[in-house]
């Protein structure tokens, strides 16, 4: 293909430097117009892509795709973020209840459950039906309540040792399993061998709450807000592993306040990383790494160790970073989020309020954001780019081919014609069923054959007045001297006188110049002298 | 003439690229990668592991092909199992089934006979195979010779036993953990601990404690049968008749019933957890289910320190263990998405990354370079001393045992549920109904059940 171009190139170049010289053919005249109709329409189709924003709709599609996208989960994160919270407001109301009332029927009140560590299992089994109903029901993949207490107040840290059980549903995404997975994480071991639950393997019989926000942050507000209803009160974790598991989850809790105003512990549920990944996960498939995040935000940082993701996007390898994801706006409507130097995505988000207005954890700002990295979306708006001009290219490619062809297809009958009237015989020739040819060459046979016609008449008088000529060269000198006379146009009568003869003899030589002239008459003789005498013949 | 030139050419163009596509697989473009959707049963301790694995794979192989893994599930095995089923099935409230998942020979039989599983023969070359152990791909060979269970890692049944415990009680009392080398040996040492731990407190009587369970009584009894040279299951039946079945029978009803084996449908590391029994038969890869501790009643704590010893034997029989572990199956889809499968297992199973998981999980290598000399370097830098322990005990029994498959058919999954739930059933009956006589009393008040037990038992199971 190439060298076909090259060729035509060179020949181009050839008939170009040839017009300088000898005017430009007609091919390359009309394969030139040809090709600055193709440039001016190519140029226009251009304009229009330009004026329209073709190249640039990408990223304008991708962003609404994004919004659309961002709005949906977010709405959907909200809604299910808020009745996760009023479910367990529910809970924590009716476990309080159910606790301060078995205590009581112990003999004790809840306050004093610190004092009677032997009442504890007694207590924390009387809830498990509870607990265990409430996980089956709500969709959450952990359900735990903490007491202020410990079995075993004499052991060392025994101030962070409390007792409490939690239930762990290891598939809260299958809606109607005959057998929900569910297992103990934290509690009697009675507990899970009465009711055919496993253990954990990161069981432990009680929480250790040295460093957990989940338990001290609503027993504070709690103790701090006395005035405060349950609903100003719960807290939710940023994603956390609780001490000695390899899982990470996000944990509501709210306190457990008896009828007197006195916090007991608090009660909860969690969402695994694996719920909030299988919960959220982008439907958009033209982006196998999008991804979603919903993480505490303040400033412009967003740290990854705490948030949760979802998306196909392996979010560890982000995250295994210290460094925080640093948010700038760019251009347009999409943000852009960098973590050091080399990781960067392009994204958007939206404020999720996790707590009501007077919430004692009203300043805890969450986002959720749907991300995806840079280079992904960079190279979808190139490729869809790159496509637009290789279609241009393409047209160019085409059009000069078409151009090329149209115009050799073109000339080839008007060449053919032209050869055609080189040719001697035209009326033999072929048509070329262009009517103005076929015309030209009627037109032109005809003038050929008229030509022919009126030299082949004049090719005869040449051959009588030399003929003519010829015989005047048999006549004797007596007869000679009266066709001189005869054509100086002397009657018979006159060249008599003139030769003093009679006009018998004369007319005897008359009678043999006729003869040897072969003509028959005077008239015939002297219009045979006038045409020698035009063609300056003389006899 | 000229067309048929063109024509020609393009034919001969159209059939090279043909060729070479079969040549090099489905073709994946690493700017639009493709994504495959893992489940796997390495919960636990080994889910770091593998989510460390499935990081590397991605950040390395699967940036410069273009596949990503995307762990959408971790569950247990028989979870896992249920799933599977639930999701070919297509139950409603069922998850989509994922694009690999790792199952068992009976899990990917269902999955194959609903024709829902990649013959895995097309994905590797006859040279890519013979890296394996021929048996490991036998097991994974269902319906002929289609291989829908890839080997990736491969388990047997070891002894694990709580050396804290066992140390104690062996100081007081005498016993050997060579005693622990045969069923006989177990069963008179639980008789012991018994009556050790029942003296400990001897305010209260009976209460001596349990010393022995097996994670698996289906393997148990299929796995002795085999070591006393009888089929457990015959065309699909159970065969109860021998007297060596009876003899393992007794093994286990006389001490389970008697308070000295564990009656209990759970994992044994559940009970270990608590200090509850002393030694279990389980899988190897259920060594990172072992707590370093245990937990007691009052919460106290102390390390349990674990000794991995052979799979007993019956005294006079045979050296034999089951050879099992979840292979992974690859779900039909895309030519694209079973390409990019294989080439994960193949990552995931070369003989230095199938090391670096066995070396922190617990599972035994499928490769023979693998389970060669490469292992008995890698032991050494094993960090963790129970999976170091596992590993030098799976070397042994490598050598010193037999190994078998468990049996695989329609139904045989149904067959293992009741077996163990029927002889727990009888045997938790029995134990109740012991529980009032003295101890003294006991012996004679077995003796007097055991047979029609034992009636009832068989009765049970050959309804099914």
């Amino acid at each position: 293909m190439k060298n076909i171009f090259n060729k035509q190139g060179q020949n181009l170049i050839k008939q170009l430097n040839a017009s300088a010289t000898c005017g430009i053919s007609m091919n390359t005249r009309l394969f030139l117009l040809l090709i600055v109709l193709v440039v001016t329409i190519i140029l226009g189709v251009i304009a229009i892509l330009l004026i329209t924003g073709t190249f640039t709709a990408g990223l304008d599609e991708r962003e609404t795709l994004f919004q659309n996208e961002l709005l949906h989960t977010s709405d959907q994160i909200s809604g299910q973020y808020g009745e996760l919270s009023v479910q367990v407001i529910k809970f924590s109301e009716e476990l309080s209840g159910n606790i301060e009332q078995k205590a009581q029927d112990l003999g004790i009140s809840v306050s004093e459950l610190a004092k009677h560590p032997d009442k504890l299992e007694k207590i924390i089994s009387d809830q498990f039906d509870v607990t265990y109903l409430s996980l089956e029901r709500f969709k959450c993949s952990g359900i735990f309540f903490i007491l202020d207490a410990t079995v075993n107040p004499t052991l060392y840290n025994s101030q962070n040792s409390k007792a409490g059980l939690y239930l762990k549903n290891m598939e809260p995404n299958i809606i109607n399993s005959s057998h929900p997975n569910i297992i103990v994480l934290r509690g009697f071991p009675s507990l899970g061998r009465n009711n055919s639950l496993s253990l954990h393997t990161q069981w432990k019989m009680e929480f250790d709450v040295s460093n957990a926000s989940y338990y001290h942050l609503p027993i504070q507000a709690a103790r701090s807000n006395r005035e405060l209803p349950l609903s100003r009160l719960y807290h939710w974790t940023p994603a956390l592993s609780l001490p000695g598991t390899s899982e990470e989850t996000m944990i509501c809790s709210v306190p457990l306040i008896d009828s007197q105003g006195n916090v007991f512990g608090v009660c909860g549920l969690d969402i695994s990383s694996m719920l909030f990944k299988l919960s959220y996960k982008p439907q958009t498939g033209d982006y196998s790494r999008l991804f979603y995040i919903l993480a505490p935000h303040s400033g412009s940082a967003i740290n990854l160790r705490e948030a949760m993701v979802a998306g196909g996007y392996s979010s560890r390898i982000m995250s295994k970073s210290e460094s925080p994801l640093t948010i700038s706006q760019t251009k347009g409507a999409f943000y852009s989020y960098h973590q050091g130097e080399n990781i960067s995505f392009w994204g958007l988000h939206t404020p999720i309020h996790l707590y009501p207005e007077g919430s004692a954890f009203a300043d805890k700002q969450w986002i959720a954001a749907i991300l995806i990295p840079e280079e992904d979306i960079v190279l979808s708006i190139t490729r869809l780019n790159v496509l637009l001009i290789s279609l241009l290219l393409l047209l160019v490619v085409v059009g000069i081919i078409a151009s090329l062809l149209i115009s050799k297809r073109f000339l080839k009958p008007i060449s053919k014609g032209l050869e055609l009237i080189k040719s001697e015989d035209l009326r033999e020739a072929p048509r070329t069923r262009i009517p103005e040819i076929d015309n030209l060459i009627e037109f032109l046979a005809n003038r050929n054959e008229a030509l022919y016609e009126g030299a082949k008449q004049k090719n005869l008088s040449f051959t009588l007045l030399d003929e003519f000529a010829r015989n005047t060269e048999t006549l004797s000198p007596s007869e000679l001297s009266v066709y001189d006379l005869y054509a100086q146009g002397y009657t018979a009568k006159e060249i008599a006188e003139t030769l003093c003869l009679s006009i018998n003899t004369i007319k005897t030589h008359s009678k043999h110049i006729y003869a040897k002239l072969n003509i028959t008459s005077r008239a015939e003789l002297l219009l045979y002298v006038n045409l020698l005498e035009e063609i300056d013949k003389e006899v | 003439m000229k067309n048929n030139f063109l024509a020609s050419i393009l034919l001969i163009l159209i059939m090279i690229s043909t060729l070479a596509g079969c040549g090099e697989g489905a073709k994946i473009d690493p700017s639009d990668p493709v994504t495959l959707n893992l489940w796997h049963n390495y919960g636990g301790q080994l889910k770091e592991t593998m989510d460390n694995m499935v990081d590397e794979f991605n950040e390395s192989i699967g940036t410069e092909k273009g596949i990503i893994i995307n762990v959408t599930s971790i569950s247990g095995s028989a979870t896992l199992h249920e799933k599977l089923t639930m999701a070919a099935h297509k139950d409603p409230g069922a998850p989509n089934l994922p694009d690999i998942t790792t199952a068992y020979p009976k899990t990917a039989l269902i999955l194959a006979d609903k024709g829902l599983l990649t013959d895995l023969n097309s994905q590797f070359s006859d040279q890519e195979l013979s890296a394996y152990i021929p048996d490991f791909l036998e097991e994974g060979r269902i319906n002929g010779d289609s291989l829908y269970v890839f080997p990736t890692a491969k388990s047997t049944e070891v002894l694990f036993v709580n050396t804290t415990l066992f140390n104690r009680f062996a100081r007081d009392t005498g016993a050997k953990m060579e005693d622990l080398q045969s069923f006989e040996g177990i069963v008179r040492t639980a008789s012991l601990y018994y009556e050790w731990t029942d003296q400990q407190t001897p305010d209260v009587a009976n209460d001596g404690k349990m010393f022995y369970m097996p994670d698996s009584l289906f393997n148990f009894s299929l796995i002795a049968c085999k070591q006393l040279g009888v089929k457990f299951i015959n065309d699909g039946n159970f065969c109860f008749s021998s007297p060596q079945y009876k003899r393992i029978w007794e093994c286990y009803y006389q001490s389970a019933v008697l308070g000295r084996f564990a009656v209990f449908d759970g994992y044994a590391t559940d009970l270990a957890k608590t200090g509850d029994i002393v030694c279990s038969t389980g899988s190897t890869a259920g060594v990172s289910f072992f707590s370093p501790t245990v937990t007691y009643a009052d919460n106290t704590s102390e390390p349990a320190e674990l000794a991995i010893l052979p799979y007993p034997v019956f005294e006079g029989s045979k050296k034999t263990a089951i050879q099992r572990g979840a292979g992974m199956c690859v779900i039909k889809s895309t030519p694209e998405k079973e390409y990019a499968a294989a080439v994960f297992l193949k990552w995931f199973t070369n003989p230095e990354n199938n090391l670096r998981f066995v070396s922190s999980t617990g599972y035994l290598p499928v490769t023979e370079e693998a389970f060669g000399d490469i292992m008995s370097q890698e032991i050494d830098k094993v960090s963790d001393d129970s999976i170091k322990k596992l590993l030098q005990t799976a070397r042994i029994m490598q050598q010193e045992y037999e190994f078998c498959i468990p049996p695989l058919f329609d139904g045989i999954d149904e067959m293992q549920k009741e077996y163990e739930s029927q002889l727990r059933e009888v045997t938790a009956a029995s134990r109740a109904s012991l529980n009032h006589i003295s101890e003294s009393d006991k012996n004679t008040a077995y003796k007097t059940m055991a047979p029609a037990a034992f009636d009832d038992f068989i009765n049970q199971l050959s309804k099914i």
